[in-house]
C-alpha cells in the first residue's frame, strides 16, 4: 500500500452549480471530506492529483494525506467520484477520513492471471463476471487487488467468491456463492433467412390494456374495442 | 430485429434528447466498448447491422453485449397522403441515445480485434462514436 501520496486542497466557500462550473473552468474541481468523527469540509482540489491517486497501485482504495490550507493534514481515501460520461474528466470527489483502528468496508478489484484450459484446450469463452469484491478490514490491511490463477478452469466450471485467496485479516462481505468467472462453450450463431427477418420486423407488439378494455377484449376482441370507445366519445360531445 | 414484446401504447411523441447519458455510460460487462458522442436515434435495423458486422468479423470467439434496446416506436404516413387524418402507422423502432452511452461491449478478443470490429459497427450507425477500453475508462 502506497502512503507517499498527498493531495493539496483549499477550503471551498462558494456552493452550487454556478460556482462549481466556475471552479471547473479554472482547472479545479469541487469535493468534500467527511467521516472519522470530524465535520464535513467542502474543498477544491486539482483533478490531476486525484487522478494520480486513482491510477496508483492501490487505485481507489489508496490511503493518502490530504493537506487542506490552514488545517492539519488528514489521512483520507476516496469514497466516491463523478466523471463526465463523454470526456471522462473528473467532476467531483468525496473523501472519507480514515480511522486507523476502525474496520472499514472497501471494494477490491480481482485480478485474473493465466489462460484457462477451457479456452486454450477446449475452445470455450472466458467470462469475467464479478470484477470487484467487497471486504471488511482494517485500513492498513486493504489489499491492492486479489490475484487469482484461472489456468485450471475448464468449460462448465465456475470460480466463486469462496475460492478467492484472501488473507485471514480480511472478511469477505460478498456472497461466497457468487460466480467470479467461468468458461462457457461457444454457441453457433444461426443466420435466419431474409424472409423471416422481414416478417418479424413488420409484426407489431401486443398492446397492454387495462380495466374495462380487457373485458371488452374478452368478449369481442381488440378490433371491436376501438369503435366502441369512439362512439362513447361522440356521445359525450353531444 | 429487436423490438418490445408488449407495449402500453402503440405510438409515441418524438421527445427531446437533451443532456448526457449519466446512466449506461460505463463499461459494465466487457473490456472494450463503443461509446456514442452525440445524441440521436438508433433504429432496430442499425443495431442489427452493427451486430452482424461485429459477429462476422470476430467469427468464433469473443462475446458481445448490446447495451441499448429500441423501445420507441416511430410512425410514418404513407407516401402521397394528404396531411391530417391522424398519426401514421408504427413503422420501426428506435433506441434514444445521449452522448456518453455505451452501445456495445466485447470480451474475449484482443484490443486490435475489438477496435476493428467496433470500427466496422460504427459505419452502420448514423452518429459519431468512439472506441473505449476498460483501462482507459477507469
Amino acid at each position: 500500500m502506497s502512503q507517499a501520496l498527498s493531495v493539496e486542497a483549499d477550503p471551498r466557500e462558494d456552493f452550487g452549480k454556478n460556482a462549481s462550473r466556475r471552479l471547473r473552468r479554472a482547472g479545479r474541481i469541487p469535493g468534500i471530506v467527511y467521516g472519522g468523527g470530524g465535520p464535513a469540509i467542502p474543498i477544491t482540489v486539482d483533478p490531476k492529483s486525484v487522478s494520480a491517486v486513482l491510477h496508483s497501485e492501490s487505485g481507489h482504495n489508496a490511503i493518502f494525506s490530504l493537506e487542506i490550507k490552514g488545517k492539519a493534514p488528514a489521512r483520507v481515501m476516496l469514497r466516491d467520484w463523478q466523471v463526465d460520461p463523454v470526456h471522462g474528466e473528473l467532476l467531483h470527489v468525496d473523501m472519507v477520513r480514515v480511522t486507523l483502528g476502525a474496520r472499514m468496508k472497501v471494494k477490491v478489484p480481482i485480478q485474473i492471471t493465466g489462460e484457462a484450459k477451457g479456452v486454450k484446450v477446449q475452445g470455450g469463452i472466458f467470462e469475467f463476471l464479478l470484477r470487484e469484491v467487497e471486504l471488511e478490514c482494517l485500513p492498513d490491511d486493504i489489499p491492492d487487488q486479489i490475484t487469482v490463477d484461472v489456468t485450471e478452469l475448464l468449460i462448465g466450471r465456475n470460480l466463486r467468491v469462496a475460492d478467492l485467496p484472501v488473507g485471514d485479516k480480511v472478511k469477505v462481505l460478498t456472497d461466497p456463492n457468487r460466480v467470479v468467472a467461468h468458461v462457457v462453450a461457444l454457441k453457433a450463431e444461426e443466420e435466419k433467412p431474409a424472409a423471416e427477418v422481414v416478417e418479424a420486423a413488420t409484426a407489431e407488439p401486443e398492446v397492454i390494456r387495462k380495466g374495462k378494455a380487457e373485458e371488452g377484449e374478452a368478449e369481442g376482441g381488440e378490433a371491436e374495442g376501438k369503435p366502441e370507445e369512439k362512439k362513447e366519445k361522440k356521445e359525450k360531445k353531444e | 430485429m429487436l423490438m418490445p414484446s408488449k407495449v402500453k401504447y402503440r405510438k409515441q411523441q418524438r421527445g427531446r434528447r437533451r443532456g448526457k447519458a449519466w446512466r449506461g455510460s460505463d463499461l459494465a460487462f466487457g473490456d472494450y466498448g463503443l461509446k456514442v458522442l452525440v445524441p440521436g436515434w438508433i433504429t432496430d435495423r442499425q443495431i442489427e447491422a452493427s451486430r452482424v458486422a461485429i459477429m462476422r468479423f470476430i467469427k468464433r470467439g469473443g462475446k458481445l453485449w448490446i447495451r441499448v434496446f429500441p423501445d420507441k416506436p416511430v410512425t410514418k404516413k404513407p407516401a402521397e397522403t394528404r396531411m391530417g387524418k391522424g398519426k401514421g402507422a408504427p413503422e420501426f423502432w428506435v433506441a434514444v441515445v445521449k452522448p456518453g452511452r455505451v452501445l456495445f461491449e466485447m470480451e474475449g478478443v484482443t484490443e486490435a480485434e475489438a477496435r476493428e470490429a467496433m470500427r466496422l459497427a460504427s459505419h452502420k450507425l448514423p452518429i459519431a462514436t468512439q472506441f473505449v477500453a476498460r483501462s482507459a475508462a477507469a
